[in-house]
This record gives structure tokens, sequence and C-alpha cells, in this order.
């Protein structure tokens, strides 16, 4: 299966928001939900400001926290991007909590976010957002030319810009999302290393697989005893109750008088 | 002759409550509780299961068996405070019997209670399983509200943390439930808990401590016909 991949370059842009309206618009999503966010971070006075375009959206992470996550597999991994069935989401919120993006959300009880317009791009078409974004700062294709065009942008940068980078070649595994940024990740907001968090990976690499095995491993141990040790119980307590009679009898014959008994009792 | 039969038969029907009525209801309030917080736990744990999770309703009726859970040490404080008193401090307790019970409790496991050191109205391996069930009934729960509560806020650290302790706790307790079902089963101890009587025979052999001090009279031991 090729891997596909989105192509953002930060240098390129403008903010205008064309694709947050294509991406509402074309996935016909409700007017308060939204899987891409821009804003704006200027810092500094003017005349000496730096201003940065934002993008908040899904970074389709190949090591998706989301997804390792995801109880039901209502999100999983195909083609290289993160997918969303959300006939299948429990609402369970583990996504909206694993995810090092912040990326999705629960609208209406069940998990949301961007699929990579899955149902267009399966009919031959392009995602809405990359189909709209006025300025080229959006490309999608497979990954492996996605990665080539990001090198040369990434050259045409540099001359301008010594902090530019390739965000999301290796980065969790490699995103789907291959970013060209003029600036250090963290200049956009976005995390030096998105890998899903160690107790994340403790909790389903580990503690799970290991609590599931553990319980059936009881659970057949006993099983297979049981009989067994039923067995030994029967049989001595058939010993007990034999002994307990014969001492009852031993005690009701040993003499008729009651003092004598009282005081053997007495004695054991 | 007929005095040996007769002192016979009465041997074998005389029986002990072992249970009385309301820590009976409470130990049937938390099994129910329990299986119902395990299969819809589980739902979300197997794979195989996940589309019973689908949709959310298994959450809905975890949280309803999450509050029933919760609410057993209230309850049982007020059905019997003395059984709830005396179960935990049961619980925490051992004596020199029960610390050599534990070193020899392979041969207990294996059905063999005869030679086992005397013991009281719990044995050391029961005390065992109530205080394990009390701790980590305690990180269920703790766990199980920073799951319910911090829902959709609480970041991947802590939903990996709340979440381990979650699983590790869920662990143990249905490994001691599955223990406490094995023991049941080999030393056919059912009616305890249903009728909440048990023969005097079982009761001698396996707490010979307690039923010495049980008084000689009704309701606590019955003869019948």
């Amino acid at each position: 299966m090729t891997d596909y991949a989105f192509l953002l370059d930060l240098g390129r842009c403008i903010g205008c928001e064309a694709c947050v309206a294509a991406c509402k618009t074309g996935n016909e999503l409700p007017t308060d939900l939204q899987f891409i966010q821009i804003s704006e971070k200027s810092t500094g006075t003017f005349p000496d400001v730096t201003s940065l375009v934002l993008n908040h959206r899904c970074f389709h992470c190949t090591n998706a926290a989301c997804v390792e996550v995801c109880p039901t597999g209502a999100l999983y991994k195909e083609d290289g991007l993160t997918r969303l069935n959300r006939e299948a989401c429990s609402g369970c919120s583990y996504c909206v909590d694993a995810c090092p993006f912040g990326v999705p959300q629960i609208y209406d009880g069940f998990s949301s976010k961007c699929d990579g317009c899955a149902e267009v791009v399966k009919a031959g078409g392009t995602p809405w957002c990359v189909k709209t974004c006025p300025n080229h700062a959006l490309m999608y294709d497979t990954r492996e030319n996605i990665l080539a065009a990001a090198q040369n942008r990434l050259e045409a940068l540099k001359g301008r810009y010594p902090d530019a980078r390739i965000y999301g070649e290796t980065e969790a595994g490699g995103l789907g999302m291959i970013v060209v940024m003029p600036d250090k990740p963290e200049a956009f907001d976005l995390p030096e290393n998105p890998e899903p968090a160690f107790v994340i990976k403790a909790w389903q690499d580990l503690v799970q697989p290991v609590s599931a095995a553990l319980t059936g491993l009881s659970i057949v141990v006993t099983g297979a005893l049981a009989i067994i040790a039923r067995r030994n119980h029967m049989q001595e307590l058939a010993r007990f109750e034999e002994d307990l009679a014969q001492r009852e009898v031993a005690e009701a014959t040993a003499g008729d008088s009651s003092q004598e008994t009282t005081a053997e009792k007495e004695e054991v | 002759m007929t005095t040996q039969t007769q002192t016979m038969e009465h041997a074998h029907h005389r029986k002990v409550l072992r249970y009385s009525v309301g820590p009976r209801i409470v130990h049937w309030m938390m099994a129910l509780s329990f299986l119902l917080l395990l299969f819809t736990g589980m739902v979300i744990f197997l794979p195989f299961l996940s589309h019973y999770a689908s949709g959310g309703n298994s959450r809905l009726l975890h949280r309803i068996g999450a509050v029933i859970y919760m609410s057993i040490p209230v309850i049982y404080l007020f059905v019997d405070r003395k059984a709830l008193k005396e179960l935990l401090w049961d619980s925490f307790h051992y004596d020199r019997d029960d610390m050599k019970w534990l070193a020899h409790v392979y041969r207990y496991f294996m059905g063999h209670a005869a030679e086992m050191p005397p013991q009281g109205r719990l044995n050391a391996g029961q005390k065992l399983h109530h205080a394990g069930v009390v701790i980590f009934s305690a990180f269920i729960v703790i766990s199980g509200l920073i799951l319910w509560f911090g829902k959709g806020y609480m970041g991947p650290i802590n939903l990996g943390i709340a979440a381990i302790f979650h699983d590790v706790s869920m662990l143990v307790l249905t490994v001691l439930l599955v223990g406490h079902l094995y023991f049941t089963f080999v030393y056919k101890a059912l009616s305890g808990m249903t009728s909440g009587y048990i023969e005097e025979e079982d009761a001698l052999l396996e707490h010979p401590k307690w039923v010495e001090e049980l008084p000689a009279e009704e309701p606590w031991v019955v003869e019948e016909a």
C-alpha cells in the first residue's frame, strides 16, 4: 500500500482561512465544528514584530497515540493517514487526552477529527483544504513525492530563514502531514517530540496484554486444579467426618456418666 | 447401639450460621456490581468485544455499576455495622497460626485443610483476599473517578497513569475473584452465602477456633431433622 501525505508549507501559508472554509463546507461540518484552526501569533512591538501563522490540525502520526489508545478501532491507519469511523466510536475520549497535538474532540458524543478527506480521495479527488489553498501552501500526494517537494521548498527557504526545517519526516514514526517551517516547531506551538507519551505506550503495550494474559492464566490454572483439589477435599472431609463420629461414639460409650465426659473434654 | 446411631445422625445435621442476612445482601450487591463493571470494562479491554462498546452504552452501564460498587461500604455500614468492623479488623490482623497457615497455603490450595494450623472465623487466605479487595478497590475507585471526571481534560500523562492503576487493580481484583470462585468450589462453600448456613463438620475442619467461640444456640447453631 502506498502511503499518502499532505504538505503544509508554513513559509507560504498566508492565514487566509480558505482551507478552513473549504473543509467545513466540503465535509458538511456543523457550524460549531472545525478540523482546522488558523491563528496568528505576533510577538514584539511594531515595527519590531514577528508574526507567524499557526495551523492547528491533525498531523496524521504514524505512531498515532489516538489509534493506539482507541479501544474500538474507530480510529485506524490507512494509506499513511489517520481515519475515523464514528459508527464504531464509543465516545470514551481516550484519543482526546492521548493526542500530543490536542486534535480529536468529542462532538455530539463521539470523536471527530480530520480523516484526510477519505471519501474524496478514494473517489480520485483532492482533499478540500488542498484544493482551495490559493498560495500552494498545501499539497497532497504520495508520501515519497511530498518529501521530495518538501526538500525543494526547504532549500528555497533556507537562505532567508536559517532555522527553517522539515517537521514530520521522522517525528512520531513520520507524520502524514509533512510541515515545512521557517522557524523551530515551538515557534508554531508544535511539540518537538510528538511521540505518544511513555505512560500511554506502557499502558497499551505492557499493562494491557500482561493483565489479560495473567487473568487468563489464573482461570486456566484454577480450572485445571479445581477438580483435583475438590476430590482431595472430599476425601479428607469423609475421613474427618468419620473421626468426628468415632469420637462422639467413643465419648458416648466411655461411660454414661456425664461427669466423665466433661472431665475428658476439659483435658482436651 | 441406638445411642450411637442417634449421635452420628445428630452430628451430620447440625449447621452453623456463617453469614447473617446483612452481609449476604452486601456480598451479592458487590458481586453483581463487580460483574457488571467487569463485563462493561472488558468490552474496551478485549479488542474482539469492542463492537459492544460502540455507541457508548457500555460506559453508562459501567458508571451505574461504579456508583453501586462505590456505595457498598456505606450500605454495609447501615446494614450491619458490627460485621463491617469485624471484617475490616480481621482482614488486617494476622496471628501466629495465620502466618503458619500462609506458609503452607499450597496444601490448602490443593484441597487439604485437615493439617493446616487452626483458623478462626476467617482463614489467613480469606483475610488476605479481603485486604486485597479493600486496597485494590480503593485504587480502582480513585483511578476510575479520575478517568470519569478528567475525561477529555486530563492529557496523556494523567490518562496513562490512571489507566495503568485502573487496569492493574482490575487484574488483581479479577484474579482474586477467580481464586474466590475456586475455593468456593473446592470447599463447597456456597451455602454460606445463600442460606447463610454451612455444615458443622466443614466449620470444625476449617475454622475450629471460630466454632469454639460460637454460642451453641439458635440462630448460630441449628439442628436439622
